[in-house]
């Protein structure tokens, strides 16, 4: 990443503001939440996990947090649990429509 | 007419006689039976001839009577839905039309409007702009900040394709603007970098905190940016996400949420655009005749 080094600690300072590096941040998110998905991890912000995902996605894990900022890899991880939980009670709640719909 | 009067006269009978009891009854009963004979001497017919209600015998002996005009059934079919096809086409355009033009009027509110009003900014040349700016042409406005993870630049570009198509296929020019949430990091010269990659027509507009929050407050966006940030801190602004679409009298029309797609966007304001009157006529339209229609 000889690119990026030299504003390597202006990172904090100024998230990705252009297109080239949101979708590098965007990149290394699918990556490593395909990673993660392997892995069988669902909420990479939780301790528990930490040890897990350091064996599993540690390449992954160093590339994402490289390319976004901190702000946004927070954002990231949370919205992948609910994103989770979320199409989880879609599915539910359609189950539920189906099944009463078989009962009448 | 045979019938209805017949039942009505019946139920006049029968009221009083089920109240009454004894001999009172029985005279009513006879009473009200000769009221029914009478009518039906009056009319001359037996009660259950039938005749059709608000009918005339036949006179004919059961003849048809020849037309002077013969008619072939294949071309009064086509005539038929041709004529039909053209005017439900028409009357569902028109009303169509009006619905969106009473939405649109809704919105709009009586007196004070509901939503959107004055405001100070600066846009990201560095020139004024208050809410005279969005007189004159239809502006399209949308709230967020350069920093924002995911949502903002998909609705932006969604945005680019509305506006392009809006151009080249309906040649409708809107005043695109993005207002941000977040005035203490997106000063105009980051703005201009950020909006660079998205349409070039949009316009980036901020200011003071206060004034941000002003605006916000006028549009009804909620927005989270601590008030005092210490520079170089990184965070993220809560804020809602909606496209504000304003008419050339700087009007609230309507708000575009995310469940607008490339292509529903562009219909629902071409919809707007095309069934807007100017104030003018409208107060012309209220006091017409016809003014029914518009209410």
């Amino acid at each position: 990443m000889g690119l990026f080094s030299f504003d390597g600690g202006k990172k904090e300072s100024q998230p990705p503001n252009t297109r080239s590096q949101r979708k590098l941040c965007w990149e290394s998110r699918d990556a490593f939440f395909q990673c993660l998905d392997k892995a069988d991890i669902l909420d990479a912000m939780d301790p528990k996990n930490s040890k897990s995902i350091k064996s599993h996605c540690k390449v992954e894990n160093e590339k994402f947090e490289e390319n976004c900022a901190h702000s946004w890899i927070k954002y990231f991880k949370e919205k992948r649990v609910i994103d989770f939980k979320r199409e989880e009670t879609i599915k539910r709640i359609e189950q539920e429509a189906k099944q009463r719909e078989r009962n009448q | 007419m045979l019938k209805l009067s017949r039942s009505a006269n019946l139920r006049l009978v029968q009221l009083p006689a089920a109240r009454l009891s004894g001999n009172g009854a029985k005279l009513l009963t006879q009473r009200g039976f000769f009221t029914v004979t009478r009518l039906w001497q009056s009319n001359g017919k037996k009660p259950l001839s039938r005749v059709p209600v608000g009918g005339t015998p036949i006179k004919d002996n059961g003849k048809v009577r020849e037309g002077s005009i013969e008619f072939s059934t294949g071309k009064a079919i086509a005539l038929f839905l041709a004529v039909g096809g053209a005017l439900s086409y028409f009357f569902n355009r028109e009303k169509r039309r009006l619905e969106t033009q009473k939405e649109a009027e809704a919105n709009r509110g009586y007196g004070k409007p509901s939503l959107g009003g004055p405001f100070h900014l600066e846009d990201m040349y560095g020139n004024e702009f208050t809410e005279k700016n969005l007189l004159g042409k239809f502006s399209i406005i949308y709230f967020g900040f350069s920093n924002c993870p995911d949502i903002c630049p998909d609705e932006l570009d969604k945005l680019g394709v509305w506006l392009n198509t809006l151009s080249s296929k309906y040649g409708i020019t809107l005043q695109p603007l993005f207002i941000t949430c977040d005035p203490a990091r997106d000063s105009p010269a980051v703005l201009k970098e950020y909006l660079s990659d998205f349409h070039p027509s949009i316009l980036g507009l901020t200011g003071t905190f206060d004034e941000v929050k002003n605006a916000c407050k006028k549009y009804r966006v909620y927005f989270s940016t601590p008030p005092n940030v210490k520079p170089g801190q990184d965070y993220l602004v809560d804020h809602s996400i909606f496209f504000y679409l304003m008419d050339p009298e700087g009007q609230f029309v309507d708000a575009l949420g995310r469940n607008y797609d490339e292509k529903t966007g562009v219909d629902k304001i071409v919809e707007h655009v095309k069934s807007y009157v100017p104030a003018e006529q409208r107060a012309k339209q209220k006091e017409a005749w016809y003014s029914f229609l518009f209410k």
